[in-house]
């Protein structure tokens, strides 16, 4: 199979969709002119004219507002924010009006959108631009939250959000763009559905969760303690909501352990939903308290020292793993 | 108005039961009917539902405490109820066996204490929990818990390696560790390659209701009962070919019936005809039963049970072979209802299948009798006076002589021989 990064990834869904389905369009902050902030739109102003492609003032509200407003009427935007930090300034349109519109409703209005754009650190650039917002938006019912961590995943995963009829927040990892991997071509036309997870590395001893950036650095610490005989379960849930809580607790019932990992902040959120499953749903199963590696509870400093303390890395990763084999 | 409520006793010869699991939570609401709790009896695992509708206030014993009926196990009533005089109460009304499972081991002293300790039943000596934060309490992981459970393991004697000396999973079966992520998993029966001249400590598994039932109906019966055995040694040539036929002609219907299925049946037509052998002793008098039903010993995970196919004289052969299937397959689950097991009055025990050509049974009481079947040999014998190939099969009757003389006994087993040597008859 061809390898790919995972901005192409990208890239290459929104034009097969594109040029499968004249509805979709892209909208956002220097998606056009300037091939995109990340050179996710690469080319696609080329290929699909400013109609299509559209480039918008500094004024995430509105754009997402008009975005909303597209996508009741019929069409099927594709709204790109620089990065997820500045989906902030139009949280309100993203959880008063994507989310809530179809039952608010009664049905005579679906919301077929989809956010995209970088989420959470990118390094050095501060506290403001740091956010994982997983947190934010897996609480809202409504909204939809994918977070790929391979190209392929990127890929399929971003096709079936374009085509599905609900309003998704599709979060990338902003370190993740130049990442390679395997990616079926064209014509394979592969979608990725919502709600089923990816076993990136099948283990018995230890369950790990994590999306996103550190699936990858989960997958590096996996592969050194497999040198020591202990084989970790890893998986990546791919999205958040719906999330594919029964292979976690399979897993988790195999393992008797579980470590999540996630770069939001410990408190609440995504990872804390998946500790509380399974903790209810594989009780009996669990030999040690499920444990979480996570990026530390502060606003992200700028320093890139402290910065890396911050981030959840593979040290500590591999300390929580280590903690719950009671080594 | 809340109240104490105890163990039920949910079979006849019920003497104690254990808490196997808690279908209710504290705080919920329970509907007439309402599974409350599973029990484990000496029988089977039984539902215990609830006949009024009411709140389960506090739960006073942990899943796998063995109580005796009445002790109490819960209390009842409205939601917001004052309860803590009950609860005091209960405390000392409750005094499980030092058997109690592992998260049953409140000591006595925290049991005075607070109430919330208070409500988990003390048990009869100090606990040997290692656990430096929790006094009195095992401190298990979850899987551990639910490891003892089902292998019946006395927590109280597993020493903790986890933290604050928490029993975790490679306490109870060796579960991998990093040095040896290969480990096999140890159960208390698993011999694993060791090095020889290492002496390894046996392993205690604490007794199910089913091993102190077997235990104690046996012995009762070896000590109370005079048994004597009569041995017989029948041609099973016709019944072997009657069973050929008989399930050719079930074929199209994907149906079958086992030698032991025959044996039922003739067993139940000689019971018939020598009912003397269809009867009990008691001290007063001798029982004689108006109706044939017929125990079947079978072999289950950790015992055996002995199902009753009832009116087996009265029954064709497919109908006792759907019988014996439906129930063996319910008492390996421990599904069977324990009117299920009990009122047999005579049993088979059939070890053929394992090669044995013959043993003596031990009887069932109040059954007068029991049949012990061993396998059908293929072995030479004389007919005519020329020597040709036979299938033989021995069968022991053992005998409560109280009840059953030597010469019934045998009248007995010579009927049985004609039947199992011309099937046919069985038709009559």
């Amino acid at each position: 199979m061809r390898e790919l990064n995972y901005r192409d990834a990208l890239k290459e869904a929104m034009a097969e969709e594109m040029r499968r389905d004249p509805r979709v369009f892209v909208m956002g902050e220097e998606v056009g002119y300037y091939q995109g902030a990340y050179k996710v739109t690469r080319g696609l102003l080329e290929e699909f004219g400013p109609e299509r492609v559209v480039d918008t003032p500094i004024a995430e509200a509105g754009f997402a507002g008009v975005g909303v407003g597209a996508a009741m009427t019929g069409l099927r935007p594709v709204i790109e924010f620089m990065t997820w930090n500045f989906s902030l300034v139009a949280f309100d349109q993203i959880v008063n009006n994507a989310a809530k519109m179809y039952q608010m409703s009664a049905g005579q209005y679906r919301v077929p959108i989809v956010f995209r754009g970088p989420n959470a650190s990118a390094r050095q650039v501060g506290a403001q631009h740091s956010h994982c917002v997983s947190p934010f938006y897996t609480n809202v019912p409504g909204l939809i939250v994918a977070y790929p961590s391979t190209p392929r995943d990127a890929k399929g995963l971003l096709k079936t959000a374009i085509r599905d009829d609900n309003p998704v927040v599709f979060l990338e990892g902003e370190t993740l763009y130049g990442v390679k991997g395997e990616v079926p071509d064209e014509n394979a036309d592969e979608t990725i559905p919502f709600g089923k997870a990816r076993i990136a590395r099948e283990g018995k001893h230890v369950t790990i969760v994590t999306w996103g950036r550190p699936v990858h650095t989960v997958l590096e610490v996996a592969n050194k303690l497999a040198g020591e005989g202990i084989e970790c379960e890893v998986i990546d849930p791919r999205t958040l909501r719906p999330l594919d809580h029964a292979s976690i607790v399979e897993s988790v019932k195999k393992t008797n352990r579980c470590v999540v990992v996630h770069e939001h902040w410990e408190y609440g959120g995504p990872g804390a939903e998946i500790v509380d499953r399974v903790q209810r749903d594989a009780f009996d199963y669990l030999d040690a308290p499920v444990l979480r590696a996570t990026n530390l509870d502060v606003p992200m400093p700028y320093a890139a020292h402290l910065e890396n303390e911050v981030i959840v890395g593979p040290a500590r990763v591999e300390d929580a793993i280590r903690k719950v084999l009671y080594l | 108005m809340a109240k104490i409520a105890g163990l039920p006793k949910l079979s006849p010869t019920m003497e104690e039961g254990t808490l196997a699991r808690w279908a209710k939570k504290e705080g919920d609401e329970i509907g007439i009917d309402d599974l409350v709790a599973e029990i484990e009896t000496d029988k089977a695992t039984m539902e215990w539902r609830s006949f009024d509708k009411t709140t389960l206030l506090k739960i006073l014993v942990p899943e796998g405490a063995t109580l005796k009926p009445d002790q109490p196990v819960a209390i009842f009533g409205q939601k917001g109820e004052d309860i803590t005089a009950l609860i005091a109460q209960a405390g000392g009304a409750a005094a499980p066996s030092a058997s109690a499972a592992p998260s049953a081991s409140a000591s006595a002293s925290a049991s005075a204490s607070a109430s919330a300790s208070a409500s988990a039943a003390p048990s009869a000596s100090p606990s040997p929990s290692p656990s430096a934060t929790s006094p009195g309490r095992i401190a298990a992981s979850p899987v551990v818990r639910k490891i003892a459970r089902e292998r019946s393991i006395d927590l109280g004697s597993v020493k903790g390696s986890g933290p604050h000396g928490r029993i975790i999973k490679r306490d109870v079966d060796g579960a991998p560790s990093a040095s040896a992520p290969e480990a096999p998993q140890a159960t208390p029966v698993a011999a694993a390659p060791r090095q020889l001249g290492v002496r390894l400590p046996s392993t205690s598994v604490k007794l199910t209701q089913m091993r102190k039932t077997i235990a104690r109906r046996l012995t009762e019966s070896k000590q109370n009962v005079p048994h004597f055995y009569l041995t017989i040694d029948v041609d099973a040539g016709p019944l072997v070919e009657a069973r050929k036929l008989i399930n050719a002609d079930l074929e199209k219907q994907k149906e079958k019936v086992s030698v032991n299925d025959l044996l039922i049946k003739a067993c139940a037509v000689a019971l018939r005809r020598v009912p003397a052998v269809n009867a009990s002793f008691t001290p007063e008098a001798l029982v004689f039963h108006q109706v044939v039903d017929i125990s079947v010993a079978v072999a289950v995970p950790d015992g055996l049970l002995t199902p009753v196919v009832r009116d087996a004289d009265q029954l064709g052969v497919l109908a006792i072979s759907k019988t014996v299937r439906d129930l063996a397959s319910r008492a390996k689950d421990k599904k069977l209802k324990p009117e299920e097991m009990t009122g047999g009055t005579f049993s088979i025990s059939n070890l053929g299948m394992f090669g044995i050509e013959q043993f003596a049974a031990v009887i069932n009481p109040p059954e007068g009798a029991i049949l012990a079947v061993g396998v059908v040999r293929e072995e030479p014998v004389v007919k005519d006076g020329a020597v040709v190939p036979g299938q033989r099969l021995r069968m022991t009757l053992s005998c409560d002589h109280r009840v059953v003389d030597g010469a019934v006994g045998a009248e007995f087993l010579s009927v049985l021989k004609r039947l199992v040597e011309s099937p046919v008859t069985l038709l009559v």
